[in-house]
């Protein structure tokens, strides 16, 4: 795509060169040909261009393996080690690719459930915190009851982590559910999982949720929240002035905030070759079993 | 323990930055700080050098050098960036020296973009600390000369014997050790022809 | 002016004592008691940098600095998780002195320095979750042991501790000699140890007496033993009486003016009209030593020298330098032998890295199930 751009600007250069007047773009000139020219020739040898070892999307699949940036609190050992007990445990149990939005099953020992054992189907509302200390919180209403269950992802006594339905929200916290109608956070216990295809990527539900009235538990027309449809029918004039008040616009161009809330580039790159290859050989063997028991299943039934 | 941002993918800064931002005095708030932090920015993408107090150069040092490595990451036809660049310059001609002067300029660096110098304060004057803003590669003379070459200083010299020496010792240990080596069988050989004898 | 009169006094003195009936003799109260310094500070409290000047030392020179201190320290190199140096002119002690008096309850060992890395969570096995903070003992090197007859410390002991005990000298993460001061570089000739950044001394009984150039790693103490951990605590600064004694502080509103985060009363009338001692009231707040006590260790991982202790309250920042002892709670002290005088190293490459306590669910075993009854 953007080769493709650079190409179509790089002809458009050449046809108005006489002018100079290059308004759109300077870069293409000289060095999308430049750019060009060897990417062609990668196509055609493919063999000495290396693709990046770590596929990109690493960071949003396990994002807590990335540390926290706050510096004081970094330390390179102890996040090595820290990661070094995330993968062992990720070899004993299989923790799938899931979203906030996502549907999950999360099957566990429980020393006063009946039969010890106990499963929670539910949406999952938030993600948080790094490390072996990651957490995520499922909300079901069941019985009419809006249950919540926190989950820490690595905690030994999780016996089974099942994505129903993988999708993202519009949203990065849908904590608005707990004042949603009921409906918008009921899930089946008995669900089948759904399959996604190989290499789709994850779908984005843009379900508008209904609010009920207020009083809220938190003040949502602050948030500017783009999963809810009903937001304006229930504040007045003097909610919208102080929900304009608090916001923050030039945020968006504090670069330096953004940055001391990330982790560079660099980081990650070098955070992730450490465990890439061990998490792809756990997706492997992972596609490996489920093709094995989808194969297996009429086996018996024959 | 919070999880690190990843919706953006920022590249790494070449200076050493706070943990925490400074807290830059303004009435306007936080907002009012950007404002003023924008101006010192425009100033040196526009001068390359700068003189201004030392707490404000180096808040504007960071914004300045992620606007370069954004620009060179993403080129101008990055919404965003561009965008960014809208904001943080308020003279508009010099996003076109951003893109087209800074960028090709510092596309190949493997430092930092910008560096950052103490500059004396005036006495009397106002007590902070000040400090000069530049971009490297920039086309005024240097402000501080280049002292790393001077031989001539006395402990340079008296360094260039001392490693003469250390050199001519080393020299001197290794060929003792191949004597050594060479010589010890007709050594021993003698001592054999002695106990016969 | 002071001093000059009373050593004109005591020369007055001294003369009267020489002859007697010459002079008068006034009494002279000293008061030289007063100035009289009561704490002396060891001898390695000596300035440790040098001033760091620009130099203007030719790249060449730089090179060959940097090659003679590798060519006397060894090169540049991670042991055990830490940067330091390879110490090829150290004194090796890796073998046990064969004349090594057998540990009893009541020899003090030698502690560690380490640094406050960081916590997490580790599982027990019945599934609690139990909160720890990972100690990393950085490279730590015996300096020098001070017998009891020679050791003379800042403060003089109680007199039935007198001369008990004696002292070891430990230091902690090789640095640059060349930024350090002569003095402070002379502190370690004799134990061929390179100079360390950190120092600390450890009061230790006779019998616990470690040679110069003895390397300690965390095998110094065992799993499921306890410690006592000294750090300092951070530096809050002053602070109101919310944040240094956790006040409740008083309403926001119903009324209520310029008092949100005040204390309220601070004493009462009567016979005990005044402010009491102690009372908790406004102040600095942290920045203190602070010995935090019993912690269990639950993990050690000797390929890192890092061990995992109980809790988070350990005292000090991430990164920080930490002291660790054994602990000296009665019920909670060793009743068998721990390593003595310390662990030293065999280099058996057999030995698992991590060595969990059995009651800590290794990461590496399968997901905590519980029996139904």
């Amino acid at each position: 795509m953007n080769v493709n751009a650079r190409v179509l600007s790089n002809r458009l250069a050449q046809q108005c060169s006489l002018k100079r007047i290059v308004t759109f773009s300077t870069k293409p000139t000289q060095q999308a040909a430049a750019v060009a020219v060897p990417q062609q020739k990668d196509a055609a040898n493919s063999a000495p261009v290396r693709k990046p070892i770590v596929p990109a999307h690493y960071r949003f699949v396990y994002p807590e393996f990335l540390p926290d940036p706050k510096v004081e609190w970094r330390n390179t050992v102890r996040e090595k080690l820290e990661r070094l007990d995330m993968l062992d445990r990720r070899r004993q149990i299989e923790l799938p690719e899931f979203y906030v939005g996502s549907i999950l099953a999360v099957t566990s020992s429980d020393p006063h459930a009946a039969g010890k054992i106990s499963r929670f189907v539910g949406i999952c509302i938030h993600r948080e915190r790094c490390g072996l200390r990651a957490r995520f919180i499922l909300r079901n209403v069941i019985d009419h009851q809006g249950i919540e269950v926190v989950y820490e992802l690595y905690d030994p006594t999780i016996q089974k982590v099942e994505v129903l339905r993988l999708e993202k929200r519009v949203d990065d916290s849908l904590f608005y559910l707990r004042d949603a109608l009921p409906e918008f956070s009921t899930f089946d216990e008995q669900m089948e999982p759904e399959t996604l295809e190989e290499g789709t990527p994850v779908p984005i539900n843009d379900i508008k949720v209904v609010l009920r009235p207020r009083p809220w538990l938190e003040r949502w027309e602050r948030q500017n929240l783009l999963g809810v449809a009903n937001i304006d029918q229930y504040i007045k004039d003097k909610h919208r002035k102080s929900a304009e008040k608090v916001q923050k616009p030039w945020e968006k161009y504090d670069m330096m905030k953004h940055y001391r809330a990330t982790i560079p580039e660099e980081e990650q790159k070098e955070i992730f070759a450490e465990v890439h290859t061990e998490l792809h050989t756990l997706e492997l063997q992972r596609k490996r079993n489920k093709r094995k028991r989808s194969f297996v299943k009429p086996k018996q039934l024959a | 323990m919070n999880q690190a941002e990843v919706s953006k993918l920022i590249s790494q800064l070449r200076i050493t930055m706070r943990p925490n931002k400074r807290h830059l005095k303004n009435s306007e708030g936080p907002e009012g700080r950007l404002l003023k932090l924008r101006k010192t920015v425009t100033a040196l993408v526009k001068h390359e050098r700068i003189e201004l107090f030392y707490n404000r150069a180096d808040e504007a040092r960071g914004y300045a050098e992620l606007l370069i490595s954004n620009a060179i990451r993403y080129g101008d036809r990055h919404k965003a960036t561009m965008e960014l660049a809208d904001y943080w310059l308020l003279e508009k001609q010099l996003v076109h020296k951003l893109f087209k002067v800074l960028v090709p300029r510092y596309e190949n660096f493997s430092s930092s973009y910008t560096r950052m110098l103490k500059a004396p304060r005036d006495y009397p004057g106002i007590y902070y600390k000040k400090s000069v803003l530049e971009f490297r590669g920039n086309p005024f003379p240097a402000l501080v000369p280049d002292y790393t070459q001077n031989r001539n200083l006395l402990h340079n010299v008296l360094l260039d014997e001392a490693r003469k020496e250390f050199r001519r010792e080393q020299l001197a240990k290794m060929a003792n050790k191949f004597a050594a080596e060479t010589a010890a069988p007709p050594a021993l050989a003698t001592q054999e022809n002695d106990a016969g004898n | 002016m002071l001093r000059t009169v009373i050593c004109d006094l005591a020369r007055l003195r001294l003369s009267g004592s020489a002859s007697p009936a010459a002079v008068l003799i006034t009494q002279v109260r000293e008061k030289g008691h007063l100035s009289r310094p009561r704490l002396r500070n060891p001898y390695w409290f000596i300035r440790q940098q040098r001033t760091r000047t620009d130099d203007l030392v030719t790249g060449e020179n730089r090179t060959f600095i940097k090659e003679v201190v590798h060519d006397t320290y060894g090169v540049p190199a991670l042991i055990k998780g830490t940067q330091t140096y390879e110490q090829k002119q150290l004194i090796k002690t890796t073998e046990a002195p064969t004349d090594a008096e057998p540990w009893t309850p009541a020899v003090r060992r030698c502690g560690l320095i380490a640094r406050k890395i960081g916590q997490y969570p580790l599982w027990l096995k019945n599934g609690e979750r139990v909160r720890t903070t990972l100690l990393q003992v950085v490279d730590n090197h015996v300096i020098k042991y001070i017998p009891p007859e020679e050791y003379r410390p800042t403060q003089r002991p109680n007199v039935h501790h007198l001369n008990k005990y004696g002292c070891v000298l430990v230091g902690a993460e090789c640095t640059n000699p060349a930024l350090l001061t002569k003095e402070y570089c002379g502190l370690f000739r004799d134990s061929g140890v390179m100079p360390k950044k950190n120092l600390a001394r450890f009061i230790v009984s006779p019998q616990a007496a470690l040679a110069a150039g003895t390397p300690l790693n965390v095998g110094h103490f065992r799993v499921g033993e306890f410690v006592d951990v000294r750090g300092k605590t951070v530096d809050h600064g002053f602070q109101g009486v919310v944040k240094r004694h956790g006040f409740k502080g008083m309403p926001a509103s119903h009324g209520v003016t310029k008092t949100h985060r005040r204390a309220g009363n601070i004493g009462g009338g009567g016979e005990k009209g005044r402010v009491w001692p102690g009372t908790k009231m406004p102040g600095h707040m942290g920045n203190r030593w602070r010995i935090i006590k019993g912690l269990r260790i639950w993990r050690i991982n000797t390929k890192y020298n890092v061990m995992w202790v109980q809790g988070s309250a350990v005292p000090g920042s991430t990164n920080g330098l930490v002291y660790i002892y054994d602990t000296i709670l009665p019920l909670r002290k060793p009743k068998d032998a721990p390593p003595f005088p310390t662990l030293y190293d065999n280099a058996d490459a057999n030995e698992p890295d991590d060595i969990w306590y059995d009651q800590v669910h290794s990461f590496k075993e399968e997901s905590i199930s519980y029996k139904p009854e």
